[in-house]
C-alpha cells in the first residue's frame, strides 16, 4: 500500500520535473533556432536601422550592460551596509526584526513599483528625465533585497568559532567584521549580485519610463536626458509589430542574446552556490 | 617568587533559566600552571571564558562576580585591550582560511601597525616560541589548512603569542591531537609558564599531573556547576576530599586503565 503510494508520488514528481525541463528546453530551442539566423558579427557591431528591421543591436547591448553595471555598483554598498546592520549592529535591537520583514517584503515587490518610485524621484523630482542613472538605480533597488538576503545568509553561515577566535585576540568589532565576517562572505555578495543582475537584465517595466527609449541613443554623456537603448525594451517594441519577417528574425536574435546574457550571469553564480551547499553538508 | 596575576571572586554565570556556574573563586599566579579538571558539562569552559569575557559575546549569558587582572577589575577596562592581554586556545584549532603567515599575524598586525621587517620578525619569533618555525619557515605563503591538526594548534598558539599576552587560556588544547603533538604542546606549556600565567582545562589526569601546579575541580553540586575543590596539584590528586573529585578521579582511572599505557 505504502509502496504503491510512494511509487505514484514518485512518478508524479518525475513527470512534473520532466515537463518543466521540457518547457525550458523547448523555449531555449525555439529561441535558438529562430534567433540563430540573425547571428553574425554585424548584428553586434552595428546600430539599429529601419525601425529594427535592419542593422544590429550594438547600443542595446551597451545600454543593458551600462544599466547592469550601474545597478551592481549602486547596490553593493547598500547591500553590505544592510547585511551588517542585520547581522552585527542591530544584533540585539528590536529594529532588526523590522529590517528583516522589510527585506523579505521588498523582495516580493513587483519591479514596476520600483519603477514608479524611480519615475517620481529621479525622472520628475530630480529632473533627470529618462536617464541611464535613473534606470540603473531603479534596477539596483529592485535587486537590493535579493543581494542583501543572500549576503545575510552567507554571513550567518560563518562559524562562530572564527568570531570567537578573532575576538579572543583582541580585535575590535569593526576589525572582526572586515577580517572575518566579510572576508568569508564576498562570495555571497557576488552570488547574490549575479542572481539579481540576471533578473534585472530582463526587466522591462521599471526601465520603460525611467531609462530606455527605442532608437536614437548611443553612449550616454551626461546624467539628465541621457537615455539608453536596451535589449528587453527592444524585444518589447519589436514584438508588437513583428509581422515584418525581417523584424522577426532581429526580434528572435535579440531574445537569444538576452537569453545568453542571463544564462551566463546565472552560470557564473553557480560554482559559488554549489560551494555553499557543500560546506553546509560538512 | 610567584606573583598574584588573576584573582576571581564569587564568579557566577547564569542563563535566563538556570545557573551554569556558581560562586567560583580562585587565584592564578605567575610561573604556575592553573589546571581545571572535572566532568563534562560541569562548567569548565564557561569558567575559562569569563576570564577574557568571551561569554559577553553569547546572548543570554549573564556573568557576575569580580575578576582582577593584576589588581584591575576586568569589567571596567576596555574589553579589546583585555583580550589582547589574554591569549586563548580552543579544543579544535581555529585556523582562518588564509595563509600560514597571515594566520600568525592575524591579531598582531591589526592591534599595532607593523612595518614589513617588524612583521617578519614577529612572525619568526612567535613561530619559534610555538616550536613551529623549523617545520614551516619555507611554507608561510601556503594555506594554513594543509597543516596537520597538531601543527594547526601550535599555529594558533603562535598567533596568540604574536599579540604578546600575559595570560594564556587553554580549553582542552590537546584533546583533538595525537600523542606526539600532545607531547609537543605540553613541552611548550612547561616552557611558556616561566613567562606567562597559564590556565588550562584538561580531561586527562596524567596530563594534569605532568604540567599543572595548582588544580581546581569544577563539578555539578546541587544542580549547578561549582569549584568543589582546589589546591596544590599533588594534594588534590593523591588525597581528594570531596566525593565529586573522588568520583571523577576514579572514573578517569578506570577509563585510562583500559585505554592508556
Ligand atoms: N550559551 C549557553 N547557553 C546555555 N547553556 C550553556 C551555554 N553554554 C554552555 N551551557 C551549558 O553550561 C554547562 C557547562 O558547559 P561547559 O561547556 O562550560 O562545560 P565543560 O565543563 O567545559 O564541559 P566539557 O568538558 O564537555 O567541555 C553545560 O550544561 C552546557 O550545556
Ligand atoms: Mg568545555
Amino acid at each position: 500500500m505504502r509502496k504503491a503510494r510512494d511509487l505514484i508520488f514518485g512518478t508524479i514528481a518525475a513527470v512534473c520535473a520532466m515537463a518543466a525541463l521540457a518547457v525550458l528546453c523547448g523555449l531555449v530551442f525555439v529561441i535558438a533556432r529562430r534567433g540563430w539566423p540573425a547571428m553574425n558579427v554585424s548584428f553586434f557591431t552595428e546600430q539599429i536601422r529601419l525601425v529594427g528591421a535592419s542593422g544590429g543591436i550594438l547600443w542595446n547591448l551597451v545600454g543593458t550592460v551600462i544599466l547592469l553595471a550601474t545597478a551592481f555598483l549602486a547596490c553593493t554598498p547598500f547591500a553590505i551596509a544592510l547585511a551588517l546592520l542585520e547581522r552585527v549592529w542591530l544584533r540585539s535591537h528590536p529594529a532588526r526584526r523590522w529590517l528583516r520583514i522589510a527585506l523579505y517584503t521588498a523582495n516580493g515587490l513587483p519591479s514596476i513599483v520600483f519603477g514608479i518610485f524611480g519615475f517620481i524621484v529621479f525622472v520628475q523630482w530630480c529632473g533627470w528625465g529618462k536617464s541611464w542613472l535613473a534606470g540603473g538605480l531603479v534596477l539596483a533597488m529592485s535587486m537590493l533585497p535579493t543581494v542583501t538576503i543572500v549576503l545575510i545568509e552567507r554571513i550567518a553561515a560563518v562559524p562562530a568559532r572564527y568570531v570567537e577566535a578573532a575576538a579572543g585576540l583582541g580585535l575590535r568589532e569593526s576589525q572582526i567584521v572586515w577580517a572575518v565576517l566579510m572576508r568569508q562572505s564576498w562570495g555571497g555578495l557576488i552570488t547574490g549580485s549575479l542572481l539579481g543582475l540576471a533578473r534585472a537584465a530582463g526587466e522591462t517595466a521599471p526601465i520603460m519610463f525611467t531609462a530606455t527609449i527605442f532608437a536614437g541613443a548611443t553612449f550616454p554623456r551626461a546624467i539628465a536626458e541621457s537615455p539608453v537603448l536596451t535589449l528587453p525594451y527592444h524585444i518589447f517594441i519589436l514584438a508588437q509589430d513583428s509581422f515584418d519577417p525581417a523584424v522577426g528574425s532581429k526580434l528572435w536574435g535579440t531574445a537569444l542574446v538576452l537569453l545568453g546574457l542571463v544564462f551566463s550571469l546565472s552560470l557564473a553564480a553557480l560554482p559559488s552556490r554549489l560551494r555553499i551547499h557543500e560546506e553546509s553538508n560538512v | 617568587m610567584s606573583e598574584l596575576i588573576l584573582k576571581a571572586s564569587a564568579l557566577t554565570v547564569r542563563t535566563a533559566d538556570r545557573v551554569l556556574l556558581y560562586d567560583a573563586s580562585f587565584r592564578a599566579e605567575s610561573g604556575r600552571v592553573f589546571g581545571i579538571i572535572g566532568p563534562s558539562g560541569g562548567g569548565k569552559s564557561t569558567l575559562l571564558r569569563c576570564i577574557n569575557r568571551l561569554n559577553d559575546l553569547v546572548p543570554g549569558l549573564r556573568v557576575s562576580g569580580d575578576i582582577r587582572l593584576r589588581g584591575e577589575c576586568i569589567r571596567t577596562n576596555d574589553v579589546n585591550a583585555l583580550r589582547a592581554r589574554i591569549g586563548m586556545l580552543f579544543q579544535q584549532p581555529v585556523i582562518f582560511p588564509t595563509s600560514i603567515g597571515e594566520n600568525v599575524l592575524f591579531g598582531a598586525k591589526r592591534l599595532r601597525s607593523l612595518t614589513r621587517s617588524e612583521a617578519s620578525a614577529v612572525t619568526e619569533s612567535a613561530l619559534r616560541e610555538a616550536a613551529l618555525w623549523d617545520e614551516i619557515k619555507d611554507r608561510l605563503r601556503q594555506p594554513a589548512t594543509v597543516l596537520s591538526v597538531g601543527q594547526q594548534q601550535r599555529l594558533c598558539l603562535a598567533r596568540a603569542l604574536a599579540v604578546q599576552p600575559e595570560v594564556l587560556l587553554m580549553d582542552e588544547p590537546t584533546s583533538a591531537l595525537d600523542p606526539r603533538s600532545t607531547a609537543a604542546i605540553e613541552e611548550l606549556i612547561l616552557r611558556l609558564k616561566t613567562s606567562h600565567t597559564i590556565l588550562i582545562v584538561t580531561h586527562n589526569i596524567a596530563q594534569a599531573r605532568r604540567i599543572t601546579d595548582t588544580l581546581a575541580c569544577v563539578s555539578i553540586r546541587d544542580g549547578v556547576g561549582q569549584i568543589v575543590e582546589q589546591g596544590e596539584r599533588e594534594q588534590l590528586l593523591t588525597s581528594p576530599q570531596t566525593p565529586e573529585l573522588c568520583e571523577y578521579l576514579h572514573a578517569s582511572d578506570i577509563h585510562t586503565g583500559f585505554t592508556d599505557e
